[in-house]
């Protein structure tokens, strides 16, 4: 029943999405006919520390996306590499599908605003992930669930603050340093994010409440990718571990394309239609 | 029947042999020593662990939701006391709160643990649970909106946190969705058990409603009442008064403590009646020693007219003195070693294996009157039909075949 509820909240914002997804694509076409795609910010530059963060999310999550990515988990002893399939529509709505390995194939995991679903094919259940589990690590990655769920979170939750403005490689970057709210559901001290004048995240810190690193999810490679610059190979990787290491590459990018309603449902998540 | 011959003879005869007579009152003593003082240390463990369960967040009876025993989560939620019960419950509990109860996770930066979270009303705790005597560390809560969280030493060790930091409190709200909040620890409390101090972490109840989108909705009524083994009428009366929720006493909450009594009563009366066996041989031993070695005399008292039964009388008799005597030091012995022991007895060096058995490290020995009364019941009834035996045999001594052995 209650899955249900669900199933049909998010047929209803179908509608909305709908208006919303064609202004936003108006707005790109006329956008790319006058200007660079991979550089909207550089006319003009973000005012303030909080809205280079919301900019660089929205850069990065665009209107709706597409991907193909592969995710190495490295450990001391072995290396495992998957493939991923990745639709995104708004900030709220994303889905991530297992191709390979084989054995893997089939594993999906929706999420919609804060909640998380997650399906594996061989015991043909979906499965809410309970608060219980959000802090557990997303695939036996060093990513935690609550990393993907939260994503947005750093524009609700937080205060940012441009601490340090820096120029390489004849880009301006920006730290800004962010700390949760009060009564924010974020266990970190502050997090610095820093944020190229191009809007791409160069490098995401998180400190604990004594100020000391413990992980760090930094850019690698940046490359053009369905039309616009991204962060291609991120790594995050954990200050007290460095030999443990999760990097995920996209290999193949689309954005602004037109994901069905259909994709963000539990009825998807449970029969894939690849 | 001549009663103070008997007596007299009765009585001489216990000292006639008085090394073998103190043997026997030591025996005497000593078993019904081990009987009560056994006894009082484990009735006193028990006390100390009914005690402190109840205190506990248990409180002599619960109102629940019905459903909310089975699976103790947000749906099993119900509105807060109706006035009519809330006036019953001012007029006949010592205290009552409303809380919140949910299962709950509490993060940190590098660890994460299962805990119950508590939405309490810090005033309405005093008394009634440990979280209402305060906290050890920094402040307790001091509202139903207090923004601050109290957690358990144990709990601030394993999440590798502090007083003072902050945590992120996560559940499931009324609406199945995760809930989750911030809050800074404020308070640290310290308990016997380290399975409390990592269990429960506490918030203001109004904070906790509005995190699971409850409104004012609660999860349990806990109530202390003046008389934790009358609460018959109590329960009746809430019962009526709240015919749609679950009225609990603790006996039904907590089973196993029921059972454990239960298991320590028997237990008790099986050690009684094997320590009255092992006293009763020796006794009787002694005692058909004594009638053996009296064999000429008593025949003597035949032959001048004594009847069987005041043979028998006088044995029984002797039997009584020294089983008497042997009451009097044992239960002087039990004495003492209570008035040794009153502050309780310190068991913390081996805390750890204590704490398996949720006991507090310092036992307080507890002599209940029936125990006592039963274990000098014992050993005096069945001490006296032990003795009928020797008694018998003496009493039936042909006085000619008596008088001549030699």
């Amino acid at each position: 029943m209650r899955l249900q509820q669900n199933i049909h909240r998010t047929g209803s914002a179908a509608g909305t999405w709908r208006v919303l997804l064609a202004v936003a694509a108006l707005a790109l076409c006329t956008a790319a006919a006058t200007e660079p795609r991979e550089t909207p910010a550089r006319e003009t530059p973000p005012r303030d520390a909080a809205a280079i963060i919301q900019d660089a999310i929205e850069y990065w999550r665009d209107v709706s996306s597409y991907s193909i990515t592969e995710m190495i988990i490295h450990r001391p002893t072995w290396e495992r590499a998957m493939t991923l399939r990745v639709w995104t529509r708004g900030q709220k709505e994303s889905l991530v599908r297992v191709t390979e390995p084989a054995k893997d194939a089939g594993n999906g995991t929706l999420l919609i605003d804060n909640n998380m679903w997650t399906y594996t094919p061989k015991i043909n259940r979906v499965i809410k992930v309970p608060s219980s589990m959000m802090s557990m690590n997303w695939m036996g990655s060093d990513f935690s669930n609550n990393d993907l769920a939260k994503a947005d979170d750093l524009i609700e939750y937080y205060s940012h603050r441009l601490i340090d403005t820096q120029t390489v490689d004849g880009h301006t970057v920006y730290h800004i340093e962010s700390i949760p709210h009060e009564d924010a559901p974020v266990v970190w001290g502050k997090e610095v994010v820093q944020v190229r004048d191009d809007l791409i995240v160069l490098e995401h810190a998180f400190y604990d409440q004594d100020m000391v690193l413990v992980k760090k999810l930094s850019t690698l490679e940046i490359k053009t990718l369905g039309g616009k610059a991204v962060a291609s190979v991120q790594r995050m990787q954990k200050i007290e571990t460095p030999e443990e290491w999760t990097q995920i590459g996209v290999t193949e990018a689309q954005f602004g394309v037109e994901v069905s309603d259909y994709t963000f449902t539990l009825a998807n998540l449970r029969q894939p239609v690849l | 029947m001549p009663i103070g011959l008997v007596t007299r003879l009765a009585w001489r005869n216990l000292w006639r042999r008085p090394r073998r007579t103190i043997i026997m009152v030591v025996a005497i003593a000593l078993g019904i020593w081990s009987m009560i003082a056994l006894g009082a240390v484990v009735r006193g463990m028990l006390e100390g662990q009914i005690d402190k369960e109840i205190f506990n967040l248990t409180g002599h009876i619960q109102i629940h939701a019905p459903g909310f025993t089975d699976d103790p989560v947000v749906d099993n939620s119900m509105p807060a006391a109706s006035p009519a019960l809330g006036a019953v419950l001012d007029q006949a509990a010592v205290a009552w709160a409303e809380r919140v109860r949910v299962p709950a996770v509490v993060a940190s930066e590098r660890e994460s643990t299962g805990v119950s979270l508590l939405g309490i009303d810090p005033t309405q705790e005093r008394g009634l649970s440990f979280i209402g005597d305060g906290v050890h560390q920094g402040r307790e809560l001091t509202s139903i909106t207090d923004r601050g969280i109290v957690v358990g030493r144990k709990l601030l060790e394993r999440l590798e946190t502090d007083l003072g930091k902050r945590v992120v409190v996560m559940s499931q709200d009324r609406a199945n969705e995760v809930a989750d909040r911030g809050f800074r620890i404020v308070g640290v409390f310290h308990a016997e058990m380290e399975a409390v101090e990592e269990g429960f972490a506490f918030v203001g109840r109004s904070v906790a409603q509005d995190l699971l989108k409850m409104h004012d909705q609660i999860s349990e009524i806990g109530v202390l009442a003046h008389d934790r083994d009358d609460l018959d009428e109590l329960l009746t009366t809430l019962g009526t008064r709240a015919p749609e929720l679950d009225v609990q006493s603790w006996r039904e909450l907590k089973p196993l403590l029921v059972l454990t009594n239960k298991i320590v009563d028997v237990m008790l009366y099986i050690w009684f009646v094997v320590v009255f066996m092992a006293m009763s041989f020796g006794l009787v031993n002694t005692l058909l020693m004594a009638v053996y070695e009296r064999t000429r005399e008593i025949g003597l008292l035949q032959a001048l007219g004594m009847r069987p039964t005041l043979i028998l009388g006088q044995v029984s008799m002797e039997t009584l003195f020294l089983l008497l005597v042997g009451a009097v030091f044992g239960n002087l012995c039990v004495w003492a070693t209570l008035l040794w022991f009153a502050d309780g007895i310190d068991v913390s060096r081996f805390a750890q294996g204590v704490q398996m058995f949720n006991m507090s490290p310092i036992m307080q020995p507890l002599a209940t009157l029936q125990d006592i009364v039963a274990a000098n019941l014992i050993v005096l009834g069945l001490g006296l039909i032990a003795s009928l035996y020797p008694a018998w045999r003496a009493s039936r001594y042909v006085p000619v075949e008596a008088i001549t052995r030699t």
